[in-house]
């Protein structure tokens, strides 16, 4: 590990079950990620050595699984918790341009705290979204594709070609992202700012609907960010690709080794995280 | 060294030390009773002790010169009963699997067994059954099985990476006017017990890689929910099941106790009745995956740290067993202070929270001094963790209330019962019927097997469960295109990425076989088990077992038991398998039914390379495909025979070796990437086999099947025996695969096609199907919500 490696805070609670392979890729990667109990960011019950500020990372990444086992709306107490506990030091982190991701339940954290689709300025608030039960109305753990849509995600604008397509694979039950519709805060208004990150597609990089979209968003919204790109939230899990080795069909493949797609989304979360210098 | 005695020392303190002295009351009427007014207190306590137990426990009592306590009582029927205790089964597991050679790559055979893996890691697995729980309450049922199996591994001091769950019902069409009074249907079983492994596996962060489901009337009254965990570790933190020294803290760590799962493991160790719904409804546990989760990340990391001395999970008989055993293992005694014990609900009785089987539980022994640092790190994790007692010298176990001696037993008498003395008849010797006439339409026959029940896609319940989570899944239950999933033999993980070791996982059954033939059932069972690792490119490392079987009792179910194992046991020497572990579930049936001897096994193999890995699904049009192994006609116990009947009893005779040779030769030819695809024969024979790779590469094919001396076409066809594999084969890589299987039977059966799935008896067509039409059916077979959502319309247009 290089000593620009950024130090990326995976936050964990109970529950989030997908910590520590995102720790694993970030490591692969050369970052220097750090699995973080919120209650390390808190300060209760860890001695003083185990104590950490958000203000030591680069980056927060919240990951999937099922917080506080989503018994209620799905990112709905780890959403509240972090708020309650992190509240203006997330805020600030924010607004200064550090990367706050969250992925699958990660995602519906950030959408529960209001930091997603997110206003101007990045105020924590009351949340403008929700990622409803899927179409199906069951889990669904399949293989998906992403279209990189140009937006103003910061780690890949200007990095990647547009309509560039990732294969990401899901594993959610709640994931059909339903936008209040108030003004900023429409499907329309998103396309327009760049706010749309990546669209569901099928494997030849066409919107196919169900089960290409496993969870029948409407526009085949797979993740969307902030106005600024510097927080995002995507459904489709990016730390289970980072090796053609997960591919499902790698033995159909001539080469079953090497970087997969969602390395390449790590790795450029990574650079950018080290990029802005924190 | 009492130095670090935590918060909860103050509230006993009050009530005087733990010394022995007298026990106090209330007694139970033992001594001078008679065997009638003792059979009636078992019963009214619901001991489930039988007469010779009761007398036994007379004399112990009477020699101690007091009348038993309830929370005696309630403790050695945990203990003593048949889920506890393996009374009846461990003479024939010790008997056969006990003959199996010593075996240097099993590390430690407790909770689970472990095995190496490497110089650094071993890994852990156990299967066990969770069938009585989910029978009368399916969801809760299903969910704290997962909840068990993840702690028998955990508590070797392995991470859980993969689960796999084995499972039988009734048909999912049985008429209600044949489903027996207070049975419930099996298509609320089935949709029940599959939403408790989802909800419990997916929140808990365990892929769910390897499965079977089986549906057969046999099943409607009793339904089997096995369910199979597989674990890894550095070496360095495997730990016993036992305290290591006298004076080690016992520290209860997890979920809070409760009423919940009261004599749980006396409702496991006798038959469902019609009233179990209302009767047996308190003895199922509640889980709590969000209690499990952050428990398994704390335990961990207390292992690493190097504070647990040794640990058991509570499960059947709760913390009476898992205290008992914990002590006793090590050669110690214990004292238990039953009112430290955090409590869900107040008013619980001593005897109540001794066996309460609540969830999410850990018992951990720990040195005083390594206390406070081990309670540290589950207050991090919001854990409760709470020392509730100690070991001890001498061989008592000591249970204090609120300061008062409540039991006083010789520890070894309170946890070892004798082994039952059972009568077993051996099994009628198997019929060597002839094989029926065939006359069927071979295109019929194939579209009937590939869209049974039992064949056709599990997807619909695959994509339920997570089954990547972890991200080490890289062999996934399901191959083929993206588009085309098909079934895999068995899954296969990255143990520790990025390196290359895998470990396969398959799960195997064998109940029709081993209704026709035990012997052969319990050999075939593991056999196959074997074939599907090798088909994957491991070698078949080990296996555990569940071994669900009616009342033992019954001298007919007891002798099936033995020759069952027996089978089995050969089967594993054959094949240079380690028995690390295993489960035995009886007294499964009830209501005048019973289930076919089925015995289960859950089975590892090593894959020295994943890169290596080979899937089912076939890969291009112009290859070739070749059958290796002998066919034989033998047709027992055949889906062929359970779907068009007849009474075909010969089953294909037991070839285990020859399947290690097959299947060592298929390694080497694999490691030189020789196999495009390869896939086991098992149930529906190649009539299945064929298009299960066609499915998975959206491919066809065309063989023939009058190429084997002897065997008609349609033997061909439907035969399951003999240690057979289909192989795909490039062109140009045929010469070299066919010198590699020099001295093999093989036969080179046709090629790949972009087209339909055609058997040809010699020129002739013999059965044609067209797959796609086939697949679409074979993938909607299990008629879920999933397919009708994957036929919708699609949406118009860009979004």
């Amino acid at each position: 590990m290089s000593e620009d490696a950024p130090r990326i805070a995976i936050l964990s609670i109970e529950g989030t079950n997908c910590d520590q392979e995102l720790e694993r890729a970030f490591q692969l990667l050369g970052a220097a990620p750090e699995v973080v109990h919120l209650k390390q960011f808190e300060g209760r019950d860890v001695n003083p050595s185990q104590r950490r500020r958000l203000h030591d990372f680069s980056a927060l990444m919240v990951p999937g699984g099922f917080s506080a086992g989503d018994y209620v709306r799905a990112g709905a107490v780890l959403g509240a918790r972090v708020k309650s506990v992190l509240g203006k030091d997330l805020a600030d982190f924010a607004r200064a341009g550090h990367l706050v991701g969250g992925i699958c339940n990660g995602f519906q954290v950030l959408v529960e705290m209001g930091l997603l689709p997110g206003r101007t300025g990045g105020a924590l608030g009351s949340p403008q979204a929700v990622l409803n039960t899927n179409d199906s109305a069951h889990f669904e753990c399949r293989p998906t594709f992403c279209r990189w849509e140009g937006g103003n995600f910061r780690p890949l604008a200007g990095q990647v070609a547009k309509g560039t397509v990732f294969y990401i694979p899901s594993a959610h039950g709640e994931g059909k992202l339903m936008l209040s519709g108030e003004k900023g805060n429409s499907l329309p208004e998103l396309e327009r700012n760049g706010q749309v990150l990546f669209r569901w597609v099928d494997p030849e990089g066409q919107v196919a609907g169900y089960p290409w979209n496993p969870n029948g968003t409407e526009g085949n919204v797979a993740g969307i960010t902030n106005p600024e790109g510097n927080v995002f939230g995507l459904m489709p899990h990016p730390e289970r690709s980072i090796s053609l080795l997960q591919y499902p069909d790698y033995t159909r493949r001539g080469v079953p080794d090497g970087p997969g797609d969602g390395w390449k989304f790590l790795e450029a979360v990574v650079r950018y995280a080290r990029r802005s210098g924190y | 060294m009492r130095a670090a005695r935590p918060v909860v020392e103050s509230r006993a303190r009050g009530r005087g030390r733990a010394a022995p002295g007298p026990v106090v009351g209330p007694f139970v009427h033992f001594r001078g009773a008679s065997a009638q007014e003792l059979l009636r207190t078992s019963r009214s306590l619901s001991l489930g002790f039988s007469p010779s137990e009761l007398s036994r426990l007379q004399g112990y009592f009477q020699k101690e010169g007091r009348d038993p306590t309830q929370v005696e009582l309630a403790g050695i029927a945990q203990s003593w009963s048949e889920h506890c205790s393996y009374k009846s089964s461990r003479p024939f597991l010790v008997k056969h699997f006990g003959s199996l050679p010593p075996d240097p790559r099993v590390l430690a055979r407790g909770d689970a067994g472990v095995m190496v893996l490497n110089d650094e890691l071993a890994y852990a697995l156990r299967i066990e059954s969770h069938n009585h729980p989910s029978a009368v309450e399916p969801y809760g049922g299903a969910a704290t099985g997962i909840g068990g199996i993840l702690r028998d591994v955990l508590a070797m001091g392995a991470k859980p990476v993969a689960l796999a769950d084995p499972l039988f019902f009734g048909p999912l069409d049985l008429p209600l006017s044949r489903l027996p009074g207070g049975v419930k249907h099996p298509q609320y079983l089935f949709a029940n017990v599959i939403a408790g492994i989802r909800d419990y596996g997916n929140r808990v962060g365990v892929p769910t890689v390897a499965g079977s489901i089986t549906f057969d009337p046999a099943y409607t009254v009793n339904p089997l929910v096995n369910v199979g965990c597989v674990g890894v570790l550095p070496r360095r933190n495997l730990r016993p099941n036992r305290a290591t020294a006298a004076g080690q803290e016992l520290v209860l760590a997890g979920g809070l106790t409760g009423k919940d799962g009261l004599g749980g493991v006396a409702f496991a160790s006798r038959e469902l009745s019609s009233k179990s719904e209302k009767e047996d409804r308190g003895a199922v546990q509640l889980g709590n995956a969000i209690m499990k989760e952050p428990l398994i990340h704390a335990v961990l990391e207390a292992v690493e740290a190097g504070l647990v001395a040794g640990m058991k999970d509570l499960g059947g008989g709760g913390l009476a067993s898992a205290s008992g055993e914990l002590a006793h293992a090590g050669g110690l005694g214990s004292e238990v202070h039953l009112d430290r014990v955090p409590l869900r609900e107040t008013g619980m009785s001593p005897w109540e929270i001794w066996i309460s089987e609540s969830q999410e539980r850990m018992l951990m022994a720990v040195e005083s001094s390594n206390v406070k640092e081990l309670l540290a790190i589950f207050a991090k994790h919001d854990v409760p963790a709470t020392v509730v007692g100690r070991s001890v010298r001498g061989e008592r176990e000591r249970l204090y209330f609120h300061g008062e001696l409540v039991a006083d037993l010789e520890l070894a008498f309170r946890v070892d019962p004798p082994p039952a003395s059972r009568s077993l008849a051996a099994p009628p010797p198997p019929r060597h019927e002839p094989s029926p006439p065939f006359g069927r339409d071979g295109t019929e026959v194939v579209e009937r097997l590939l869209l049974h029940s039992d064949v056709v896609s599990r997807e619909p319940v695959i994509r339920v469960y997570d089954h990547e989570v972890q991200g080490r899944t890289v062999g996934k239950p399901l191959v083929g295109t993206l588009s085309t999933p098909s079934h895999a033999d068995a899954a296969v993980l990255q143990v520790d990425p990025p390196g290359y070791l895998g470990l396969a996982v398959a799960v195997g059954s064998q109940p029709f076989l081993c209704a026709t033939d035990p012997r052969r059932g319990g050999q075939g069972v593991v056999e196959e088990a074997a074939r599907n690792l090798y088909a994957v490119g491991a070698r078949p490392d080990a296996f555990t077992n569940c071994l669900n079987f009616g009342n033992p009792e019954d001298p007919r179910v007891l002798g099936d038991f033995n020759a069952v194992v027996a089978g089995m046991a050969e089967a594993a020497r054959d094949l240079g398998m380690a028995v690390p572990s295993g489960n035995v579930s009886f007294y499964n049936g009830g209501l005048g039914a019973a289930i076919p001897p089925t015995p289960v096994v859950m089975a590892t193999g090593i894959v020295p390379d994943v890169r290596r890995r080979v899937s089912s699904d076939l890969k291009e049009a112009g290859n070739s495909l070749y059958l290796v192994g002998p066919t034989d006609p033998g047709l027992g116990g055949s889906l062929y025979v359970r779907v068009f009947g007849g009474h075909a009893t010969r089953s294909s005779p037991y070839q285990g070796s020859l399947t290690r040779e097959v299947g060592e030769r298929l390694l080497s030819l694999g490691a030189r990437d020789q196999l495009r695809s390869c896939h086991d024969i098992s149930e529906g024979g190649l009539a299945v086999a064929l298009p299960e790779m066609a499915f998975g590469g959206a491919l066809g094919f065309d063989v023939d099947l009058a190429l084997e001396q002897g065997i008609e076409a349609w033997q061909m066809l439907i035969a399951e025996g003999g240690s057979r594999f289909v192989v795909e084969v490039r062109p140009e890589d045929q010469e070299a695969f066919e010198r590699g299987l020099t001295g093999m039977p093989w036969i080179r059966l046709g090629s790949v096609t972009r087209g339909r799935g055609v058997f040809r008896r010699g020129e002739r067509v013999f059965a044609s199907v067209d797959l796609k039409v086939l697949y679409d059916r074979w993938r909607g077979g299990l008629g879920s919500r999933e397919k009708r959502a994957h036929r919708r319309p699609r949406p118009r247009g860009r979004a």
